[in-house]
């Protein structure tokens, strides 16, 4: 095993390390408010994931993470309160819509690069928040639209999340250490060198933002049934800019780092939010911090510093 | 039939015609080199072959079926295989993975990849930094590693563009031994290079370029004293 399939299996053992953290914490945490932030925070930790695996391992810049929960939460509320579509049925829906929609602009935007494609995604997404926020007649626009739950208890969404979690987790170390893994992450390190050896970078690239968006569809649509009412706040650019946040202070292009970094970030922010709205000037000063001085994150900190114990 | 055949190839930047016309086949398990001053549009002829750049005349054929028009990865996994003349590599991948992301490009097996990939980690000296990201390897290291992605499945031919410009004498002759039992194997190549010692002991044709064109192609060392050559290299003053 080489020095970056071993520096992923000990980011791997660690997300597991993480999550069965969370699997025992509501031994010690019984208070439903405390309970219902760190489902909030899970919700955000698969965002991250999914926009991690796009930006972090093949280099591609989507401002539209936010926008595709969005699309997954819409989709299994507008199924369950037009058509009344059992959430067995409408949670796959929201898969499956929020990844077609990203196949087809990721094969319209992926041949850009840089600032392009970022600002062809957030026009995306502005677009999309717009015309669900203005259809009253079908999604209720800004009034939000009511959706069935999947438990009476809190803990059972709580551990439905944790579940999740980590097999998304499993399911993106198991991608990144296959023959695709090492294609999205050649692309991300150089694009033309990838071509020239052989790599399809449109299909790859397209295949990474559909399971991306795929993945964000299903948090939204799980939030959606967690909260039982959906809005298009919920892509709001604020949000996708506190996935970005979460992925760049945790580590980008780690397994570990954005996973711990989006408990870490939402929970803070919420002990955050009695000093007042305080908290996205807080994230966003230490995102330049890590911008400007630890480009790998607090992973990357925490990884030097243990190197340097060992030595 | 030739390996490649190229004919009648143009290209134009504006006003500039960087390529001219050009033609020339190179036979299977050839050696030849490619040669002309600065600016006379090797690399640009290169990209028309490897698919980065679109040719806007002529036609390459690559074992008798064209390839212009054809996407890099497409060119690829046809058999053509390129080094660019500023390294590419992966360079937060590991050397291993670099070979690796080759090798299973090309439709290896994982273990057949594993296998060829430390084959040539092995050939080419690099086995002690296996695990390292390339980013972290010496810019010669480097350029032996983007050397050895174009053999991770053999290709039909190989297109190395100034493989041996800044590389330490060692590694130089590494690559240099590495090209000549390839060669003698049977494998085709069109070497670039400003390094006349190098291609006058490796390759026994050379095709020399100016502005764009054509202008001497045979046997090396009658090409290299080509009166045209010579012009072209040093100006009219010094070949008369």
């Amino acid at each position: 095993m080489d020095s970056s399939a071993r520096r992923m299996a000990v980011e791997f053992r660690l997300s597991l390390g993480l999550l069965a953290l969370l699997a025992i914490a509501p031994l010690a945490i019984d208070n439903p408010y405390w309970l219902g932030v760190l489902i909030v925070s899970m919700y955000f930790a698969l965002l991250a994931a999914g926009w991690n695996l796009l930006a972090g391992y093949t280099g591609q810049f989507s401002m539209a993470p936010a926008c595709f929960a969005m699309i997954g939460a819409y989709t299994t509320g507008l199924l369950a309160y037009h058509w009344k579509i059992a959430p067995s049925l409408g949670i796959p829906a929201s898969i499956l819509a929020a990844g077609a929609i990203g196949a087809v602009l990721g094969l319209i935007v992926l041949r850009l690069r840089g600032p392009y494609l970022a600002l062809t995604t957030l026009s995306f997404a502005e677009i999309m928040r717009l015309v669900i926020g203005n259809s009253y007649g079908f999604t209720r626009g800004d009034l939000g639209l009511n959706v069935p739950g999947l438990f009476e208890s809190r803990l059972a969404y709580y551990y439905l999340f944790v579940a999740v979690l980590a097999a998304a987790q499993g399911g993106l170390y198991l991608l990144l250490r296959s023959r695709a893994g090492l294609f999205l992450q050649a692309i991300r390190d150089d694009e033309v060198a990838a071509a020239s050896r052989g790599v399809d970078v449109v299909l790859w690239k397209t295949v990474a933002f559909t399971l991306s968006t795929a993945v964000s569809g299903l948090a939204g649509a799980l939030y959606a049934h967690f909260s039982q009412l959906v809005s298009p706040e919920l892509g709001l650019i604020s949000q996708t800019g506190l996935v970005i946040c979460m992925v760049v202070i945790g580590g980008i292009g780690s397994l570990i780092g954005p996973l711990a970094a989006a408990l870490l970030v939402y929970v803070s922010s919420e002990m955050l939010r009695e000093v007042g709205g305080i908290q996205l000037i807080v994230f966003a000063l230490l995102v330049i911090l890590i911008a400007r001085f630890f480009r790998e994150g607090l992973w990357g900190l925490v990884r030097r510093a243990l190197k340097k114990a060992a030595a | 039939m030739s390996c490649l055949a190229v004919s009648n190839v143009s290209r134009a930047f504006g006003g500039l015609r960087a390529v001219d016309r050009v033609s020339f086949a190179i036979g299977r398990g050839e050696l030849v080199g490619l040669i002309g001053p600065n600016g006379s549009g090797k690399t640009t002829l290169l990209n028309i072959l490897s698919g980065q750049q679109r040719a806007d005349a002529g036609e390459v054929r690559l074992e008798g079926e064209a390839i212009q028009g054809l996407k890099p990865e497409r060119i690829a996994a046809r058999g053509l295989q390129r080094m660019f003349q500023l390294t590419r590599v992966f360079r937060r991948m590991s050397a291993l993975d670099n070979l690796m992301t080759a090798g299973r490009a090309l439709g290896l097996a994982y273990a057949a990849a594993l296998a060829r990939a430390e084959r040539l980690l092995e050939e080419l000296t690099l086995a002690r930094v296996r695990d390292m990201d390339a980013g972290q390897l010496s810019g010669g290291q480097q350029k032996l590693l983007e050397f050895g992605c174009c053999f991770m499945s053999p290709p039909r031919i190989a297109l190395l563009d100034e493989p041996f410009a800044a590389v330490h004498p060692a590694m130089k002759e590494t690559m240099a031994r590495f090209i000549r039992s390839r060669h003698a194997g049977g494998q085709t190549f069109l070497v670039v290079s400003h390094d006349m010692p190098v291609i006058v002991e490796l390759c026994p044709r050379t095709i020399c370029m100016n502005a764009g064109a054509v202008i001497a192609d045979g046997p090396t060392r009658t090409v290299l004293n080509e009166r045209s050559v010579i012009e072209a290299y040093l100006g009219g003053e010094a070949a008369a």
